[in-house]
Formats: C-alpha cells, structure tokens, sequence
C-alpha cells in the first residue's frame, strides 16, 4: 500500500520514506529536503489533524509552512498518521482509536527520525487531532527530548460549545449506528444517497454553495461548528476542500466524547495490555512533558473554541515550572491557521519565532 | 525674542535647536511638553501666552508676536513661506487668518503637473505614508493579506534603518505581526512627508515614480487642539507631495484617508459620501480645517488628471479581535470617562466603527484595479461603520451591570472638568484638554450634535464584494479594547473597592478536624457575596465574599474574611484529578483572627455523577492552613436547605442607587446566569456517565455485518427454493 501522492509542487525534493507501524499499519512519512546544506538544521516534524493529511501543509497555491520551514533553516517531515485522508484507513472496516496513534504512529515515526537526523534537534508542530495524540503521547514519556512543541487548536484540555456537545456526542449516536463513516467530497457522495439528509443538514443558512465547504464551514459534519473562516482561505484552496479533507470514521466518536466530556486528553483502551504505556489521563501525568511549549489558537476558532488557553491556563496553575505560552492570532478559525491564504504572514511568523527560540536554547546559543 | 522662545523650546525637541518659523509641535514638541513651555516662557522670559495660542499656531516668531500684540508693542509682520500670506495681527483675525492660508494651499493645487487617468493595474508595489500609525499599521498588513503586493513604507526618521526599526516598533506596539514573513514583503525608506520630494532623494524619488502601482496616504497629524498654521504642512502639503509623485511618471491612483472631520460643523444635516462638506469658515478647529483643506486641493488636482479616492473613517475603535486601541483618539477618552464617571453626554449619534473593519475596507478600496469598479475608484468612501445611538449605548452599559445616567453635554462637560480639578486622571488628560480648549471644544458640540454619517455607497461596495457588513460597534466587539483600556488605567472596571451592584447572604455551618482525622470541632461561617458588575461574572466567573468564619480550633472568637472569592465552574469545570467529578465552585479566602494572625481558607463544591444534585450544590469541602503553610484542618460544611432560598434568592440586594427596572434586571441576569453554570457544571459528571453507556451500543459496522449475513440467508434459501 502506498499513500496517494503529495500534491505539491516540490518535486524530487520530498523523500518519500518506507514506515510500517509495529503493529503492522503502512503510514505515510516523508522528508522534505532543503537546497544545499542540510547538516545544521533542525528537523520539524509536521501533525495533520483527523481526516486531513500532509498535503495541509504543501498547499502549492500559497505560501505554506513546508516553503516557511525551508526558508526559515528546518527540515520539514511529514507523517500521514492512520487518520489522514491520503490512507485508506478513514474508508475501511478496521477500527482504530487515538491510543494507536499516541502509541504506535507518533513515538515511531519520532524514533524513525531520530535514526536519520544524528542527534540534530527535533521539534514538532501539531494541528488539532495531531496535537491531541501528541499530548497523550508526551505524557506517556514515550517521545522524549523534544526541543520544542507547537500545538494548535486544542492540546490537552479540549472544550466544545454545548450546542456541539449536544449535537456530536448524543446525535452524532444516530449517526454512528447507521454509518461506517461521513464522507466529506460532495462528489463521492451523489444527490440520493443515505447521507443526503445530513448534507442537506449541514446546507440550512449556508452562504457557500459548494456541499464540501458546507460540511466543513457551515455546520461541520452536523455537529454544529466550523472548522474555518471562510475570507481566510484562498478560492484555489477552496475549491480543492475534498482533496484536503477525506472522510471521517465514525467509530472515532466513542473516544472523542469520553475526552471532550472530561475536558481531558485520555486513554481509551482500558482492558488492553497493550496500551498499558499510556496513562489514563494525561492532564494528571503532564509533569512529564519536558518540552517548550506553544499553544496556538485562531481568535475566531468555532470548533475548539479557546481550549489551548483553557489548557495554558490550567498548565500554568498545575505545574508552574512548565515553559508554556498561549498565542492567540486574531482573526483566524481553525484549519485557516494553515491553510488559510495568509497564514504565512499571520501564522506561520510566530512558529518560527517559538521554534527560532528552542533551537537557540537547545544548541545553547 | 522669537529667538529666545526657540531656545527655551528646544529644550523639549529631540534637534539641539529651533528655527523661529518652524511650528513647535512639527519639530516634535508634545502637548504635554507645551504646557510646560508655556510655564517656562512666563518664568523665564515674562512672555505670557496661553495654552491656546500655542496650540494655535506654535511658530516661536507667532508666539513672540502674539504676546507683543498682547502687551501693546509695535511688532514687524512676517511673511513664513511663500505659501502663506502675510499674517494680520488681531487675535480676533484668526479665522481669517486661517483661511487665507488654506486659499493659498489650495491654490498649490494648480502647481501640480497635468497627468492622464492611472492605469488599471492591480497593484503590485504600494506606497504606504503613516505605517507606523494606528489606522496604518493595521493598513500595511491588510495591504499584504490582500494578495501578494510589496508595500513601501515611508517613515519619519533618519535614515531607511532607523525607519525600519520605528516601523518594527509600531507594529509591534499595535500587536500587529513583524516577522521575517512580513519582512520579506515590506521595504522603509526614511522620509518626510512636509518636505518637497517627500525628502526623498531625487534618484529615489524618480524611481518610486516609475516603479509604484498605487499610493496610500494614511498619514496625518491628528491633534484637536493645534491650529491649522501648525497642522497644514502633515495633513495638506503632505498630500499634495503624494499627488505630484502619483502624477509624475507613469500616473497612479492616490488613496487618501480623509475624516468625517470634513463635516465637522455644528448643524450639518447629512453626513453622506456625495453630500457636499461643510462650509470651511465654519469649521474651527484646526484639524478640521486641514483635513476640508486636503480633500479640497485634492479635488482639485484631480481637474489636472489625478486619480484620487476619499476614504473617510470617523472615530476609529479599537480591534475587536486584539483589543489594541488609539489612545489618542477621542472615543478612547470618552470610552474611560463614561466607565469612570457613569455619566455620559447626550449625543445624537457617535460615528465609530473597530479600526480592523476600517482597515479591511480601506484595504480593498486601495486595492481595487480602476477597470473593474470605475464607480468607487474615483470617489468618496465613509468608513465610518454603523453610528451607535445613546441608548444603545445605554443599554449595553445597563446589560454590563455598569449603569449610566445621561446628561446635557454642556452639563456633562462641567461635570467632568471640576472632577479632573478635584481628583485628576492623567490618561483623561488629553479629552480634558479638548473640553477646555474654546476651540476643540466646537468640534466636540459638533460631535455630539452631527447625523450618522450615511455610507450606502459603501454598502453597497461591501455587497458587491463579498466584504462584512457595518456592525454596531457595541459592548461585545468593543470588549477586548476596553479590557485593555481598562488594564492601561483609561478605562475603569468595577472592582470589589466600589459598592456592590448585587449582593446576597450566604450561611454555612459543619464540622472541622485536624487533616486525616475526624471532623470534631464546629464550624460556621457568614457571608456575604456580591459582585461589582456583570461583567465581573460572565467573563471572569468570579464572585466577591466578605464575612466572618467562627471555628474554635482557629480562635475562639469569629475570624473576618480579608480578602476572597469564588470561582464559579473553575478551569470551565477541568476535573482536578482523574475521575468524574468535576468541580462546580471553587472557594478561595484569606481569613484574619482578632491577634492579628492569617490562615488561607481553600473550599471546592463538586458535582457527581449521583442523584443528590441539591446536596452537591450546597455541601462545601473545605481546608484551612495559616497562611503560608500547609493545610492543617480539613472538613465540611453546608448550606442549610432552609436558608438556601430566603438568602440567596428572595435576599438579593441590588444596589439602591438603579431604578426598580435596573433592580429587577440585575437580580434576573445574575440568577439565569448562575443557574445555568451550576446546571451546566451538575450535567458534566452524568452526561460522562450516559455516554459511556452509549459506548456499548453496536456500531453501523457491526449492523453491516449482520446485514450481510442475514442477506447471505436470504439468498440461500431463495437459492434452496428455487431448486
């Protein structure tokens, strides 16, 4: 199995890297490589959130954080965990929750890199569902000595408006009974299918006319949120939505309710010895994470809301020699954080700066 | 004479010097730095002018004169510059004054060179003036955003590394981004916008000709109390110098950022972008005047070709989003001096619009290519957004829990300028000044008594391209600028210092123990809760407590409350440890006995997952510790049901000084509001436990499964009868 192609225009610079999780799941991990030197730089590992995939990050029609990355001396690698949309998985009838991502993907793909890098700092930046697994992850110990953390949207402490609580955790349960999973390409779907009552849902008081953007920006997946602001994203990235985002699977809902419910990141899995490594909550074990961190959010997001300073918040009480900051940037929704048309100029500025400043610290500069 | 006011003047300016026919405040003197001048004239030299005749017009050679005038002795006109006639000497001739000089600035008009119409060209090099400014830091980067154009910024400095360093620091100043992304697109040339060629060098000037699409004027001197003498270089000759730029070479559209300041006279009907502007004789204020003066020579540039745009914003509001704001423009004074005082004026109605959707319109204005919107290209823009009315205003403030009465202006104004005497407020400062100043003052009556600026072209440009309404700049959108007003010391909050707007009792009694042992020893505690405002509870969940705690084991006699509040659903109801409870109140109290000693009172009211919602609402853990060290009593205590409801219902007091209506929306608002973050915080823990039930429902991929098989059956026995 092979993902389906980056769609990017770097070419022969992205090397594409075999990577089978040990529990016997292909993955996507590829690293993108700088023109000339690449000895001194540091390597950044990217994270897509559920049902999107690397290719949020190589939007060729702006300028994306992989040309920001570049320009800016790190070396991008990019992971396609089992939730991306350039896998199979999101479509198939194999189950998975977020402990395999937090326990097999992530700490694997960290020591695959290691491997490769020869001791030059590793720092991550993770978006939204990426970032969740990355938190449970960290707590667990399993990636240690990170340099440094950027996680956007949510990190440990996620929060939803209640109208979404509602609709995702006690209607979503209509919808998880009766559908493997939602796809969000309009085009896969037809007029007359057994989602057309949700599409038809998620299209009341849409100012978009395009179903894909529907699903996403007016009521996303009938849960009530959007995930970006509309004017941020360019027409391009607009149109080409159902690329960027894949299906969801709805046998996720089960461990994303037991985490928004408890306000905490969590283990799923309890009977299974296998995922003994994880803790149960992450909050309570967030002593362990080592790392600098930057919590980034949107001013506008309407899907997490303000959960990363609800998390920065409750970070700095609990554990008050944590190095974590907040930066909220105004303006900005969820996905738009990194795909949005400017997110160069209004994003991207401050991940460099936060990664500028753990290389610095890290390589005691 | 005029030498020796240079010489005490240049104490105040950043140059060594002062040239007696340059305005003080062009040289960089502040308004604060004139009040001393003034003082230092009248010590030093004897030379009494006031306030006003410096502000009016702050050449050294003007005040010598005025004060020789003054004083009865014979004095030599002078004639400045070329542009400006010779000056009368009477103080009542300023106005004509004035308007000699603006005849002659407009008359500088006809100088420019003729030039075709601009090109239709997306712009692709811009040309920024004020980036450092409010409205132009927030300009330059929607100016990026807009597409992929490179903008160059020309900053008053000494040269292109010092203005790109004061053009770092005003973005960051407005929390606005200046990372290598932005550096990358942006370009500061050091210049000054008074002096021929920008005081650009020629070959720079020659360039930026032939290499900028468009040109964007945000710059401008915005003072209320200087005379137009003072203002007339920065806000018309400025303007000018862009025109002959946007006019030499190959021709480009000028974008000016005008004011609704150019209807600034007291009775002026409508406020329209086609209606014409006010009458300039009666228009007083210098900034005004200079700002009617811009558009009036611009206009009549454009008869010699120039492609030129009005964009006129009236007071411009902080961001809704970042909360930064103007502290110089004049709604930020008003802003502070209706939270400090609870009085406003009686206005009609207050242009003002959040400086993010000022620049987001500007923005798409400057960067619209003729061809495609021939209509607003070679027109008149209002930014000023939706006015908001005073009782609007009043009832936002009245939602707050932040009461206000309305005054006549006149009245409002004496009110406020005999509170500044008795308890002065440095950040009002400036609006005082205004209020004081005979001639600001015009322009403030004017405020007060102008129509909502009508702005249907506008709307109907923000229609056609997709860009956000107008919205009311109300007590939602302008939360975050007051926030930080607030934190600056403009604004006021209420805090727990001020009588409470609500308050109610609360009684408590149960048992304490040492930590790890029985509770044995009695405990009753009474208090009272309030809160300042609504705001105080909606955003910051906090509830104000005072009262006494009577527990043997602490003293024998009761022990009152220092300091302490309550949390309502803290953390937004995060469990403290892993379970499913979570916390509902949080209670934090620093306690003082009659010996003088402190103990730390920590109590935490938690929901769970159980049917006895009544008793989790009222039962209290608490932990008691002196203060510095750990806990060293533990226990619980409870409200009474019995005293639930007659103290903390039917026991509100609302601040007597509101109207029964104001009383009844007070008790109503607290009580819906705390209701529903109690219910909120009870649900958590069941909801948790409804969904794990939920859990073990089958999922459609097990449904499929036995959807198949029962269609595999189906299909076997059909198989089976059809043999």
């Amino acid at each position: 199995m092979t993902p389906r192609p980056l769609h990017t225009d770097l070419g022969a610079a992205i090397e594409q890297i075999p990577f089978t999780a040990s529990d016997g799941t292909e993955l996507g991990l590829c690293r993108v490589a700088a023109k000339g030197d690449d000895s001194e730089r540091p390597a950044v590992l990217v994270l897509h959130g559920l049902t999107a995939s690397a290719d949020m990050f190589l939007l060729p029609e702006t300028r994306n954080l992989v040309d920001v990355l570049l320009d800016a001396g790190y070396e991008p690698w990019l992971l396609d965990w089992r939730g991306s949309c350039r896998l199979p998985y999101n479509e198939g009838r194999v189950r998975y929750t977020f402990d395999d991502v937090a326990l097999y993907d992530i700490p694997e793909a960290v020591s695959l890199i290691r491997e490769r890098i020869d001791g030059r700092p590793l720092l991550v930046v993770a978006h939204c569902i990426g970032a969740m697994c990355l938190s449970l992850s960290m707590a667990a110990g399993l990636v240690p000595g990170l340099a440094g953390v950027v996680a956007q949207g949510v990190f440990l402490t996620p929060k939803m408006s209640w109208k979404t609580r509602v609709r995702l955790h006690f209607g979503g349960e209509l919808l998880r009974s009766r559908l493997v999973n939602i796809p969000t390409d309009f085009k896969k779907v037809g007029l007359w299918s057994k989602y057309s009552l949700l599409y038809a849902e998620v299209s009341l008081g849409a100012e978009c006319k395009d179903p894909t953007c529907q699903i996403l920006h007016n009521d996303s997946w009938g849960v009530g949120g959007s995930l970006f602001e509309h004017d941020n994203l360019d027409v391009r990235t607009h149109d080409r939505l159902a690329e960027l985002y894949g299906t969801v699977p709805m046998w996720i809902l089960p461990h994303l309710r037991s985490i928004e419910l408890a306000h905490t990141m969590m283990r799923f899995n309890d009977g299974d010895g296998r995922y003994d490594a994880l803790p149960k909550n992450a909050l309570d074990n967030a002593g362990k994470i080592e790392a600098p961190l930057m919590l980034l959010s949107g001013s506008d997001n309407r899907f997490w809301y303000d959960s990363n300073k609800l998390c920065h918040e409750v970070l700095s009480s609990r554990y008050p020699d944590m190095d974590v900051r907040y930066v909220e940037v105004p303006g900005y929704g969820h996905l738009d954080t990194f795909i949005g048309r400017n997110a160069a100029l209004d994003v991207f500025g401050h991940i460099v700066d936060f990664l500028d400043e753990c290389r610095a610290v890290h390589t005691g500069v | 004479m005029a030498a020796a006011i240079a010489t005490r003047a240049a104490r105040f300016l950043p140059a060594t010097s002062a040239d007696p026919e340059t305005d003080l405040f062009d040289a960089g003197l502040s308004s604060v730095d004139a009040v001393e001048l003034v003082a230092l004239m009248a010590r030093e030299l004897d030379v009494r002018v006031s306030l006003d005749d410096v502000f009016a017009d702050a050449r050294p050679r003007r005040l010598a004169q005025r004060w020789a005038t003054a004083a009865g002795l014979p004095t030599q006109s002078s004639a400045p510059t070329g542009a400006a006639p010779a000056v009368r000497d009477a103080p009542a001739d300023v106005v004509h004054e004035d308007l000699d000089m603006i005849l002659a600035d407009l008359a500088l008009a006809d100088r420019l060179p003729w030039s075709r119409q601009a090109d239709p060209v997306p712009p692709r090099r811009i040309l920024l003036t004020g980036a450092t400014g409010f409205l132009g830091s927030h300009l330059l980067l929607d100016l990026l955003r807009q597409g992929d154009a490179h903008v160059v910024c020309l900053v008053r400095a000494a040269d292109d590394e010092a203005a790109e360093r004061r053009l770092g620091e005003a973005l960051a100043s407005f929390d606005q981004p200046w990372s290598a992304e932005v550096r990358r697109r942006v370009t500061a040339y050091a210049a000054d916008l008074r002096q021929p060629r920008l005081g650009l060098t020629e070959d720079r000037w020659d360039s930026l000709a032939r290499e900028v699409d468009s040109i964007v004027n945000v710059a401008a001197a915005v003072d209320f109390l200087r005379g137009y003498p003072s203002l007339r270089q920065t806000n018309v000759l400025g303007p000018l110098h862009l025109a002959q730029l946007a006019m030499t070479g190959r021709p480009k559209p000028l974008h000016h950022i005008s004011s609704v300041a150019v209807f600034n006279e007291v009775g002026i009907e409508k406020m329209g972008e086609d209606d014409p502007v006010a009458h300039v004789d009666r228009l007083f204020a210098g900034y005004d005047k200079s700002k009617w003066a811009a558009e009036a020579a611009l206009r009549r540039a454009r008869e010699h070709g120039l492609t030129v745009t009005f964009l006129r914003p009236g007071a411009i509001g902080g961001h809704t989003r970042t909360g930064v704001y103007n502290p110089r423009d004049l709604s930020t004074g008003l802003i502070g001096a209706f939270s400090r005082f609870r009085t406003v004026p009686a206005f009609k109605f207050m242009n003002l619009a959040p400086v993010d959707w000022i620049s987001r319109v500007a923005c798409r204005v400057c960067s619209l290519r003729s061809r495609l919107c021939p209509r607003t290209f070679r027109t008149t823009t209002n930014l000023t957004g939706r006015a908001e009315t005073l009782p609007e205003l009043v009832k936002d403030m009245k939602l707050a829990g932040m009461n206000v009465r309305i005054a006549n202006w006149r009245d409002w104004r004496d009110d406020l300028l005999r509170r500044q005497e008795t308890d002065p407020v440095p950040e009002l400062d400036f609006l005082v000044r205004i209020l004081r100043s005979p001639t600001a003052v015009k322009l403030f009556e004017a405020l007060m008594f102008g129509p909502a600026a009508g702005a249907d072209r506008t709307e109907a440009f923000l229609a056609r391209h997709r860009l956000p309404a107008p919205e009311r700049y109300g007590s939602q959108a302008q939360l975050k600028a007051f926030e930080r007003m607030a934190e600056d010391g403009v604004a006021r909050l209420p805090s727990r210092e001020d009588p409470p707007y609500l308050s109610f009792r609360e009684r408590m009694k149960g048992h304490v123990g040492p930590v790890g042992e029985a509770p044995d020893t009695r405990c009753r505690m009474a208090f009272t809760l309030s809160i300042a405002s609504m705001y105080q509870v909606v955003r910051h969940r906090k509830v104000d407590v005072r009262g006494q705690v009577t527990c043997e084991r602490l003293h024998p006699q009761p022990l009152t409350v220092v300091d302490g509040e309550i949390w309502v659903r803290p953390d937004e109801g995060v469990p403290r440890m892993h379970g499913s409870d979570h916390p509902l109140l949080r209670y934090r109290l620093l306690l003082q006995d009659r010996d003088g000693g402190r103990w730390w009172l920590e109590g935490w009211k938690t929901a769970r997952a159980r049917r006895d919602f009544w008793k989790q609402t009222r039962t209290l853990e608490i932990t008691i510790g002196r203060e510095g060290g750990p806990a060293a009593l533990a226990g619980v205590v409870r409200v009474p049901g019995k005293s639930y409801v007659p103290d903390q219902i039917d026991g509100i007091q609302v601040d007597p000084r509101l109207s029964s209506q104001e009383q009844r929306l007070a008790k109503l608002a607290w009580l819906s509001w705390f209701f529903v973050q109690v219910g909120m915080g009870l649900a958590e823990p069941s909801l948790r436990a409804g969904a794990e039930l939920l859990d073990l429902r089958r999922d459609a991929i097990d449904r499929e499964k036995d959807k198949l098989q029962r269609k595999i059956r189906k299909l076997m026995i059909q198989r089976e009868q059809i043999r």
